[in-house]
């Protein structure tokens, strides 16, 4: 079976569970740029914190997928729920550390002179540093989708959701029939998702960010 | 308009030569710098200046082939260096940069080192030293250092020490002070020129401070956009005598008072002023301003050091001893000082006159407006720097005005 | 000299995975001993939580030391052979794709690069293994292929984003295009192409784990630590067979970190900001 008619004769549960891996990939970003945002905010001010933040994050992203999601099973089981937490961990690294950064290069001028017009702590951070530093941190949130996009094909491990199944499906029957269409398709299909998030973060990213600061 | 040798070059063979030079980028209409010829005497400092885009920096490059020429040809001691192998031909070129370009990840030393290295120098060491030494750091500090721990000027000051490292006839610099604040930028632009008073190199220094260049400069070469030539001349010159409208215009106003920092009071006549000692009579005084025509006179102290300007109406009051009467001088001028600085001194007296005095503070004659206006002409006639010895003997034939 | 082609708007995205994990607020040998001190007390905690259980017929024999240490050496050949090759192949090609007669083939490599972290590891050992049969050379050439755009983009990216002005301060005084490269870019890079090389050495970790799906061979350790989570998971050994796999494989890919980390501190050329 040639890979199209492979394509064609099983379209129905291919585009289930690409539309599954999006949805998984989606959700893990979204909490982790919840969480993320919130350590990067809470500790950018502070050398330690923010150090001791990114130490912690780092040894996540270092951790193989496999063990961290092995990990998680003694307190999780085995399904949709420890993926998630599993990405989101995954994902946390370059969403802080790109807030953090872009927190950080803020011009101190600016700052001050919000500062100087009597603005509050909050309604800085809301007007003038997180619009100023969203490039940045819109940078760390592609670059988290894209690396959670390949790991979550890891996830089928755990009976995750996603086109990681295809993989080891194929991967499973090597030599049988279909196993090459299997992880091809596998394979694919994540690349196409990563072609249409990084289209997504193109066009997200000329809608969210301030013409004045646009590159 | 003006001849790509200024009026009183008399040097048998210019270090630089720039000849027809050409540059055209690729895609770009015009040419970046356009038939540019001019000579560089040995010894001297020649200034390209002009607005942005006009080619200064162009024009640099060009000379170390950084940037090959569309057409023309650059020699440099008499050598054709137009197509000679780039690289060793800039091993004997120092380049100073704006940004300094000190490489990081080396010390101090192995930043000065780099081209006596690899020029296959022994003794290296000991020429960084020296060469730390003359340009005003302490090598046992500094030596083992990093870039990145030292100050805007003090990399300079080591980037120019990386440039004379190989003792290279010539010098390039790419507004070498640019990004250095103010009052360290003027210390770093006299220390130079001390140092160049040493070294004697021939330079070509480009800026875009027309100040910079009057200070800087033994000529100045004033470029339009497009990379044309307005006028290549001794600062005098330019200043007195602009070419047309553009040059007149990028000089700006008060071209004869920049001109005064050129002259040193050195290089002019003092001016006799009538003088008193403690113990004179007042009517004596009184008799000899009379003669001269004169508001005050100077009193000076036992040793002979000015001490107070006495007015007419004063001395008439009479009665008192002189040495509690007049204005007391404020500021001096010495020998070394320049014509601006004694207009500013004159400013301030209110004699109308800036006392001026030798080393050891003894009153030497004074500097009046009349001084600063014969300055001022001479500078018209004479186009060059007074101060310089060599260039005044050229001059002096054709030049009757010259140190009046 | 003409401009740098960094992908302005994607200021860190050369270290997108690894960061030192020993970078921690401690100072000094604390600092450098802090990472494996701790990583040998998870394992000493490990062996002792797994004597107190009741380990059965199924579950002991891949428990034993011997079992252990081979699936662990496995792992450092893999990854140590695999690194060496992408090493050997990515850094001149990066150096060869940013001189100037190749600039042009910059812009479109970095931009698969990027896409390229998409791509999962498992995917690539899978279709290897199709390709190669089952077994260590389908491995090899897949830990090779996933990681040579990771070291390729930050030999790249660390070559390019050196001060252009440097180069021409450089090229003024007479350095040769070749005594430039081996005087000024290449020692300025190190610290981006150090930080791309931790990186595909993490990767290569997580991916060699990875292999023991298309290594073949009993689970006796000779494919690799992974094998503990496949089995448990499979056998539904949770508690012990999974958790050990899972620590022991995080502690090894931690430890590579740390090594890696020391090493990329050595190495950076003194000067330049830490």
């Amino acid at each position: 079976m040639s890979f199209l008619e492979y394509l064609d004769s099983r379209s129905d549960i291919v585009v289930q569970l690409t539309v599954e891996h999006a949805e998984v990939v989606a959700l893990s970003i979204l909490i982790a740029t919840v969480i993320g945002v919130a350590l990067g905010v809470a500790t950018y001010e502070r050398d330690r914190a923010s150090r001791l933040t990114l130490a912690i994050c780092a040894i996540f992203l270092t951790i193989p997928s496999l063990a961290l999601f092995a990990l998680l099973i003694p307190q999780l089981g085995i399904g949709y729920l420890p993926t998630v937490v599993g990405l989101v961990l995954y994902a946390l690294l370059p969403i802080v550390r790109n807030t953090i950064t872009g927190l950080r290069q803020v011009d101190a001028a600016v700052v001050e002179s919000a500062r100087g017009m009597g603005m509050g702590r909050w309604r800085r951070l809301r007007r003038i540093e997180l619009p100023l530093a969203w490039p940045v941190i819109l940078t760390g949130i592609r670059v988290s989708t894209l690396i959670t996009l390949g790991i979550a094909a890891i996830a089928a491990v755990i009976n995750g959701p996603g086109l990681g199944e295809l993989i080891f499906s194929g991967l499973s029957r090597i030599g049988a029939v279909n196993d090459v269409n299997e992880i091809l398709t596998g394979v694919l299909g994540v690349m196409v998702l990563a072609l249409l998030f990084d289209l997504a973060f193109f066009v997200l990213r000329r809608v969210t960010t301030s013409p004045g600061v646009r590159a | 308009m003006s001849a790509p040798t200024p009026t009183g070059g008399s040097e048998a063979e210019p270090m630089i030569r720039l000849e027809g030079l050409q540059k055209r980028f690729p895609g770009q209409a015009e040419p970046a710098v356009d038939d540019l010829s001019l000579d560089v005497p040995e010894g001297e400092i020649a200034v390209l200046v002009g607005p942005s885009g006009c080619g200064k920096t162009t024009t640099l490059k060009l000379i170390n082939r950084l940037i090959e020429p569309t057409a023309g040809r650059i020699v440099i001691a008499g050598e054709d260096v137009t197509h000679a192998d780039p690289d060793s031909l800039r091993r004997r070129i120092g380049y100073v940069i704006q940004q300094v370009g000190l490489f990081p990840h080396m010390t101090i030393a192995e930043n000065i080192a780099t081209v006596p290295q690899m020029l296959g120098w022994k003794g290296i060491d000991a020429r960084v030293d020296e060469l730390l030494e003359l340009v005003g750091m302490e090598p046992a500090t500094y030596r083992g250092r990093y870039p990145r721990e030292l100050s805007g000027g003090q990399s300079q000051r080591v980037g120019v020490a990386r440039a004379l490292a190989a003792d290279p006839p010539v010098l390039l610099m790419d507004e070498p002070f640019g990004a250095i604040d103010p009052i360290t930028r003027e210390r770093l632009q006299d220390e130079f020129l001390r140092l160049q008073g040493e070294v004697r190199k021939t330079i070509v220094f480009v800026t875009h401070d027309i100040d910079e260049a009057i200070k800087m400069g033994d000529r100045i070469a004033l470029l339009r956009i497009g990379g044309r030539l307005a006028q290549y001349d001794r600062p005098q010159r330019l200043l007195i005598d602009p070419a047309d409208a553009f040059v007149a215009e990028f000089i700006g106003g008060g071209a004869r008072v920049k001109g005064l920092r050129l002259v040193t009071v050195d290089d002019v006549e003092l001016t006799e002023w009538p003088t008193a000692r403690p113990g004179d009579e007042a009517a004596r005084v009184l008799a000899l301003l009379r003669e001269s025509d004169r508001g005050h006179a100077l009193l000076l102290d036992p040793e002979g050091r000015p001490r107070s300007w006495l007015s007419r109406e004063e001395l008439g009051r009479n009665g008192r001893p002189l040495e509690g009467l007049g204005e007391t001088v404020g500021t001096t001028v010495e020998v070394d000082d320049t014509l601006h600085q004694a207009l500013d001194a004159l400013l301030a007296s209110g004699a109308g006159a800036a006392a001026v005095v030798d080393p050891s503070g003894r009153y030497r004659g004074v500097v009046d407006l009349a001084t600063l206006a014969a300055a001022v002409a001479a500078m018209a006639v004479n186009g060059h720097r007074p101060a310089g010895a060599e260039a005044e003997a050229a001059n002096s034939e054709r030049d009757p005005a010259a140190g009046s | 000299m003409s401009e740098p082609f960094v992908d302005t708007a994607n200021p860190t995205a050369h270290r997108s995975v690894g960061q030192p994990v020993g970078q921690s607020v401690l100072s000094g040998t604390w600092r450098v001993l802090f990472t494996p001190l701790v990583l040998a007390a998870v394992c000493g905690a490990l062996a002792v939580y797994l004597n107190a259980q009741d380990l059965d017929r199924q579950e002991a024999p891949l428990l034993t030391m011997d079992v252990i240490v081979r699936a662990t050496w496995v792992m450092i050949q893999l990854v140590a052979i695999s690194t060496a090759i992408v090493i050997a192949i990515a850094v001149p090609l990066g150096i060869l794709l940013t001189r100037s007669f190749a600039r042009w083939v910059a812009p479109p490599i970095l931009a698969v690069a990027n896409i390229g972290q998409a791509v999962p590891s498992i995917g690539v050992l899978a279709l290897f293994a199709v390709a190669f049969g089952i077994g260590r050379e389908g491995v090899l050439f897949a830990l090779v292929v996933y990681c040579l755009l990771s070291v390729l983009r930050n030999t790249m990216v660390g070559l390019q984003q050196v001060d252009p002005t440097l180069i021409e301060a450089a090229r003024g005084m007479g350095m040769s295009k070749l005594r430039v490269l081996r005087k000024v870019e290449l020692p300025l890079a190190v610290p981006v192409m150090l930080a791309g090389i931790r990186t595909a050495l993490i990767i290569n970790v997580g991916t060699a784990i990875l292999a023991t799906f298309t290594l073949g061979g009993a689970p006796d350790g000779s494919n690799g630590l992974g094998y503990l989570i496949d089995v448990g998971i499979r056998l539904d050994r949770l508690d012990t067979l999974v958790l050990a796999g899972g620590v022991l494989t995080a502690v090894l890919a931690l430890l590579v970190d740390w090594a890696a980390g020391l090493v990329e501190e050595r190495l950076r050329p003194r000067g330049l900001e830490t």
